[in-house]
């Protein structure tokens, strides 16, 4: 398996982890560079639109823009540093591992004969699973975004050797960046425990 | 090529609202777009069938001139209720951006004859809703607003991961991978790999959650609650259309390899979002969150018919058609008993044909039309739907499809009913209700009746058409 793989692999569990919401954003942010990195590996030349368009994507807007955007959010709200993406429990952490495992056996089935492909697949399928654990366990919006943005990473390392046209790469990427700043704007505005009291009629606030 | 005015009329409109101070005539402007939209989408609709153009990225197909009317006309009611509107609540220049905004993308995603295309197309329409579902004064809707952009970001970048599979399966099978929707077909015509199989899962489920199927359901009901009555309409009768369009485009061309995983997939995520509508249904108090579990039970309905094909296509599409005027029509007059009684509690609220007689009986006809009963369109519909289950023998699912309406039957009745007859229980002082700002509702439970009662033949030939591309093999 290539090394900056086995890498990215590794950056995906380090949150699980490591409580801190400053790693969460650091692991966010190798996630993309390692997958820039990965590009320039597939298309060294970097001689296509396309080419520059997704190492833009990967590199700028994943890489850098998000995990500063919400950096720069949560440093002005000068919140803890400790921050749990999973409960922090034998059990959560054994799941990652497990889901990791899954992750790579997932790829044998689609792949039985191995291949390059296969550790893309398996480090893709990795990143879906993580992100949609935390998705699953977390009701804070911080850790659902960072779980989302997992999410999103994860399909961006599948669609790596994927190629479309360059006017759809654009459209994606400043999809990714609209929604990034819409994450931004929550971050800012949602209150942290997102709990908001209900009265007896569901759904109507006293 | 002119189906392009469907995206470039909002755009232009949205740039002018921007960028000049439209004031209090930014919900005019609106309004005059959306009629706009609606002209070149009925005419579209009379005309022949275009072959993709635009690089092949759009097409003007009978699904576009079939869907493309039914969103634009109810666009622009909606328009006519912000209108109606505006001396209570004036709609502010962002509310009208983003709600053009909103109507190009829903276009956008229509016209696509490529299933990128139209995610970014649905996609946008996601970010545009977010926003629009914030209420400045309750905050409770920003929670909301998030938790609805949250699911659809999952959904969708699940529906992406399934059209990278799709991408990949044809690869594996030795042709050029493409999401060109009339190149597609001839891409998967071998057997079904595991690629297809994943890909084709992944894009329901994905698409199942912007339809608010069960599992990843629980977004709907709070934003559909939170949201501003023109926005809840927005999302229930033209975003819950375009995601449909998407999932009829998918199931076209993969129905013939891999017909029973749809079948499967579709007919349980139906029958459970039925079971946990249902559910919800009977225990709600809250009229706008009812409808949005009635919505949510009618995606299942959908689900199951869809599942179905053959002899179900027609009756679903009949059926959804039908949803969307259903759905225009109650969302926009429980905003109006919101607004009216500042209350969306249904034991709070009796008396509405008495006090609102204009959104008493629409809130009567169209829960006749909700649960199902002669002569609107979702009877016929429900009925082709129940028919086909037994003919394929499904009669499991047809037996739990049957009890589970029966109880959401009598629930949505024994909730609503009451609001309607009786003495008002609050007195308040409102303008008298005029017909004139009730006529886009008028006009929806029309097109809701012909529907039912008579179907012009150039729809029937429209409809017999894509219910064609639906059946399967």
């Amino acid at each position: 398996m290539n090394p900056i793989l086995i890498a990215f692999v590794g950056v995906l569990m380090l949150p699980q982890f490591v409580a801190s919401w400053r790693l969460t954003l650091f692991s966010l942010s190798l996630q993309g560079l390692l997958m820039a990195w990965i590009s320039y590996d597939l298309h060294t030349s970097l001689d296509s639109v396309g080419a520059w368009i997704q190492m833009f994507d990967l590199a700028i807007v994943r890489g850098l823009a998000a995990p500063i955007a919400l950096y720069a959010v949560l440093r002005g709200q000068r919140a803890s540093a400790r921050h749990d993406v999973i409960p922090p429990n034998l059990m959560s952490w054994t799941l990652v591992l497990v889901l990791v495992l899954v992750a790579f056996r997932f790829a044998d089935m689609l792949l039985p004969a191995g291949g390059p492909d296969h550790s893309f697949v398996a480090a893709a399928c990795a990143g879906v699973l993580l992100g949609v654990l935390v998705l699953s366990t977390q009701t804070g919006p911080f850790s659902q975004m960072a779980g989302a943005l997992g999410i999103e990473n994860g399909i961006a390392m599948f669609e790596l050797r994927g190629h479309h046209d360059p006017a759809m790469q654009i459209a994606q990427t400043l999809i990714l960046v609209a929604t990034i700043l819409l994450f931004r704007w929550y971050l800012k505005t949602l209150p942290r425990a997102s709990a908001v009291k209900v009265s007896a009629v569901e759904g109507m606030h006293p | 090529m002119t189906w392009l005015l469907l995206v470039g009329i909002p755009v232009v409109s949205a740039l002018a609202v921007w960028m000049t101070p439209a004031g209090a005539r930014a919900s005019t402007v609106l309004l005059v777009t959306a009629s706009m939209t609606s002209i070149v989408a009925v005419v579209h609709a009379a005309l022949p069938t275009e072959p993709p153009f635009l690089g092949g990225y759009v097409r003007g197909d009978a699904t576009v001139q079939l869907f493309a009317p039914v969103i634009n006309v109810i666009f622009a009611g909606i328009a006519v209720y912000v209108r109606a509107r505006v001396a209570i609540e004036p709609a502010s220049r962002r509310f009208v951006f983003l709600a053009l905004g909103f109507l190009a993308a829903s276009n956008l995603a229509l016209l696509g004859n490529h299933l990128l295309l139209m995610w970014i197309g649905l996609e946008a329409t996601t970010l545009a809703a977010a926003l629009l579902i914030v209420r400045a004064d309750v905050p409770s809707s920003r929670l909301a607003s998030w938790r609805y952009l949250l699911f659809s970001s999952v959904g969708l970048g699940l529906v992406l991961l399934g059209l990278s599979c799709l991408t990949r399966s044809m690869e594996m099978s030795g042709h050029a991978g493409t999401l060109f929707l009339d190149e597609m077909p001839a891409a998967v015509a071998g057997p079904a790999d595991g690629w297809r199989q994943l890909g084709v899962a992944l894009t329901l489920l994905g698409l199942g959650t912007k339809l608010g199927l069960a599992p990843m359901y629980s977004w709907l009901p709070e934003a559909y609650d939170e949201a501003p009555a023109p926005v809840t309409a927005m999302l229930g009768a033209v975003q819950f259309n375009v995601a449909l369009v998407l999932l009829l485009r998918v199931l076209h061309v993969y129905r013939a390899g891999s017909g029973d995983l749809i079948a499967g997939q579709l007919l349980t995520i139906g029958l459970a979002s039925i079971a946990v509508s249902t559910a919800s249904i009977v225990a709600t108090r809250n009229v706008k969150r009812l409808l949005a579990y009635a919505s949510i039970n009618h995606a299942g309905v959908i689900a199951i018919g869809l599942g179905l094909g053959h002899s179900a296509s027609f009756g679903v599409l009949l059926y959804v058609l039908s949803n969307a005027f259903i759905k225009a029509i109650l969302f926009l007059t429980a905003g109006k008993i919101e607004a009216h009684y500042g209350t969306k509690d249904t034991k709070s609220i009796a008396g509405l044909i008495k006090d609102l007689p204009f959104s008493g009986v629409f809130l009567m006809v169209g829960t006749f039309a909700l649960l199902g009963f002669p002569p609107f369109g979702s009877f016929l519909g429900e009925l082709l739907i129940l028919s086909a289950l037994v003919s394929s023998g499904q009669m499991f699912v047809f037996a739990g499809f049957c009890m589970l309406i029966t109880v959401s039957f009598v629930a949505t009745g024994r909730t609503i009913f009451p609001m309607i007859w009786g003495e008002p229980k609050q007195v308040r002082t409102w303008p008298r209700q005029r017909l004139g700002g009730a006529l886009h509702k008028l006009i929806f439970l029309v097109l809701l009746l012909v529907l039912g009662i008579y179907i012009p033949p150039q729809l029937n030939v429209l409809m017999n058409e894509v219910a064609h591309t639906l059946e399967g093999p």
